[in-house]
């Protein structure tokens, strides 16, 4: 129960929070800027899949500062302990977060591909038949990106000392983390998309335990 | 074997190795009574602490090069207010989150309501309300929202939350801000939502880490009545302050920390019989005659000061009947027809107390 009712909480917190209003409309405002500012797109690949692509890139850099950011805030205000010192297991937080996070930047994303989809369709470049599957295996890696960025996020909300050291290893360090599960694509394995949801799951995991033994060492 | 003795004084119940049916003699650690003590009989872990609501046991603690706490043991019985104060940096947060686990301590034990922690710490939890110094909320809450969220995970229902929230909101005249963001209220405001969130399911123990630091004197009067509400009803309360005079007035018992050790504890009598072996007695005279010499003569009197004209403070050993002194020293200024204005018994402030035993009696008169 409280498990749940922390995650709610959380949910809702980011769901109404100006970031996330803004990401769910800046995201498919993105989309069909691309559409117009880059027409050339189209002609290698379906602007769907590019705006896939090209979305989880910002996407997964946004979820993990948003998250690093909000948890060295609320550490610093204090805001945890009065949640520790209740009947809950400490590893709720940070897990809720991380749901509440990914689910909230994963919509926002979902919300930005299928304007992507809509435009392909409407302007009838592609067959949406034809690029359905690579949609779906964009869809997915852009998934295991997100998942992994939020993990590495909370990791990062919770071990670093202040806001400007751990943006700065967002920006400088994530990237590299965030692009863990695309080498099963970029050395060219077959079933790739297996392969890096497979390696999406473990590495998110990884840094999710991580992050939960950092949070119950934690001394606040 | 370890056995547990009432003292006949303050009937606290103590833990101490003997052999049974034999009398011993020993002093009692809360009020320093010595005398003859009777074992009670055998005793169960459990019944070590059936009259402590908190048991601290040699309890230390290290940060680098810096040990914050160094061997802390008391202990606070179930009711009472405790009183916790020393200056900046003495140890007394460090205290209060280990005590609920906020932090880990290096050594040494801690026991709430009998139960060990860190290992039955979500058994206890549930029985704590606390108070931090410096009380924060995720900035998108508002005020029902943040307490709805603390009652339901402190065990009670929505319904029940939600009948706790108005109540306590409306009896902290706070009824109007329940829906207003917590980030657009004032300090002394977020410090009474933070008051709330403690009381909201009825705590066994109230921890308050400087809760009148930084409030208004309508917020410092309402939160030291809340307190002695509290411990009339049979809540525990530890309070940490700098504020001593608040101090004095709410706690039944106080501990004076400084420097990660425990300098003294004990009531506010006990304090101060260690203090000063006098009690001073001011004298003020509307008519002054100067026949009062033979004050000097009688048995307990051990100076007197003339501190202006016709105002005396006049030094009594309080080892004697200090009755029967005053009566002697008020007809001795009657009877050489002086007249009284005014007589009190001067009290030493705890600030003075407080000081003595920070400087380890460089201060003693």
């Amino acid at each position: 129960m409280s498990l749940s009712l922390i995650f709610t909480d959380e949910l809702k917190g980011f769901y109404k929070s100006k970031v996330m209003v803004a990401l769910w409309i800046i995201f498919p405002i993105i989309t069909i800027l691309i559409h117009y500012l880059a027409p050339g797109v189209e002609s290698e690949t379906s602007f769907s899949v590019f705006t896939s692509i090209f979305i989880s890139s910002i996407g997964g850099l946004i979820a993990s500062l948003i998250l690093t950011v909000q948890i060295i805030h609320e550490k610093d205000a204090r805001a945890y302990d009065l949640f520790l010192i209740r009947p809950i297991k400490r590893w709720y937080l940070p897990v809720s977060k991380f749901f509440a996070v990914f689910i909230c930047v994963t919509i926002a994303i979902s919300i930005a591909l299928s304007v992507g989809i809509a435009i392909d369709i409407l302007q009838n470049e592609v067959i949406i038949n034809f690029v359905l599957p690579s949609i779906i295996d964009s869809f997915v890696m852009t998934i295991s990106v997100i998942a992994i960025s939020s993990a590495f996020g909370v990791l990062l909300g919770i071990v670093s000392p202040s806001i400007i050291v751990g943006v700065l290893i967002v920006i400088f360090i994530g990237q590299y983390v965030e692009i863990l599960p695309l080498i099963p694509v970029l050395i060219g394995i077959r079933n790739s998309v297996l392969f890096v949801t497979l390696l999406g799951i473990f590495i998110t995991i990884l840094l999710m335990i991580i992050a939960i033994i950092a949070f119950r060492r934690k001394q606040f | 074997m370890k056995k547990k003795i009432k003292c006949p004084n303050c009937m606290t119940i103590h833990i101490v190795k003997g052999v049974p049916n034999q009398q011993i003699n020993v002093k009692c650690p809360s009020c320093g009574n010595i005398g003859n003590f009777t074992f009670e009989g055998n005793i169960s872990k459990q019944s070590i602490h059936s009259n402590k609501m908190v048991v601290l046991r040699n309890v230390s603690k290290r940060y680098k090069q810096l040990l914050a706490l160094n061997n802390v043991s008391f202990e606070i019985n179930r009711g009472e207010v405790f009183g916790y104060i020393g200056p900046n940096g003495a140890g007394k947060t460090t205290t209060i989150k280990i005590m609920i686990d906020l932090i880990s301590k290096n050594s040494g034990e801690v026991y709430i309501n009998g139960i060990s922690i860190p290992e039955g710490k979500n058994k206890v939890h549930g029985l704590i309300g606390y108070l931090p110094q410096d009380v924060g909320f995720q900035k998108w809450r508002t005020v029902d929202h943040a307490l709805m969220t603390f009652g339901r995970l402190s065990g009670l229902d929505k319904n029940t939350t939600s009948k706790k929230i108005n109540e306590i909101l409306n009896w902290m005249n706070l009824g109007h801000i329940r829906h207003k963001k917590i980030i657009k209220l004032s300090g002394g405001m977020v410090q009474k939502i933070g008051l709330a969130q403690a009381l909201l399911h009825n705590p066994k123990l109230l921890i308050l880490d400087e809760p009148l630091a930084g409030l208004d004197p309508e917020g410092r009067f309402f939160i030291k009545e809340l307190i002695k509400k509290l411990s009339s009803n049979g809540t525990t309360v530890f309070f940490s302050s700098h504020i001593l005079s608040d101090v004095k007035d709410l706690a039944t018992k106080i501990c004076i920390l400084d420097l990660g050790r425990i300098v003294k504890i004990g009531n506010f009598d006990e304090l101060h019989s260690e203090f000063t072996s006098e009690n001073h007695l001011e004298v003020v005279l509307s008519k002054n005659t100067g026949k009062w010499s033979k004050i000097n003569n009688i048995k307990g009197v051990k100076k007197i000061i003339e501190k202006k004209p016709n105002e005396f403070i006049i030094h009594i050993d309080r080892s004697i009947d200090n009755d029967e002194i005053i009566h002697k020293i008020i007809s001795e200024f009657l009877k050489n027809n002086c007249h009284i204005r005014s007589v009190n018994i001067l009290t030493p402030s705890l600030d003075e107390i407080y000081q003595y035993y920070l400087t380890k009696g460089e201060s003693k008169p």
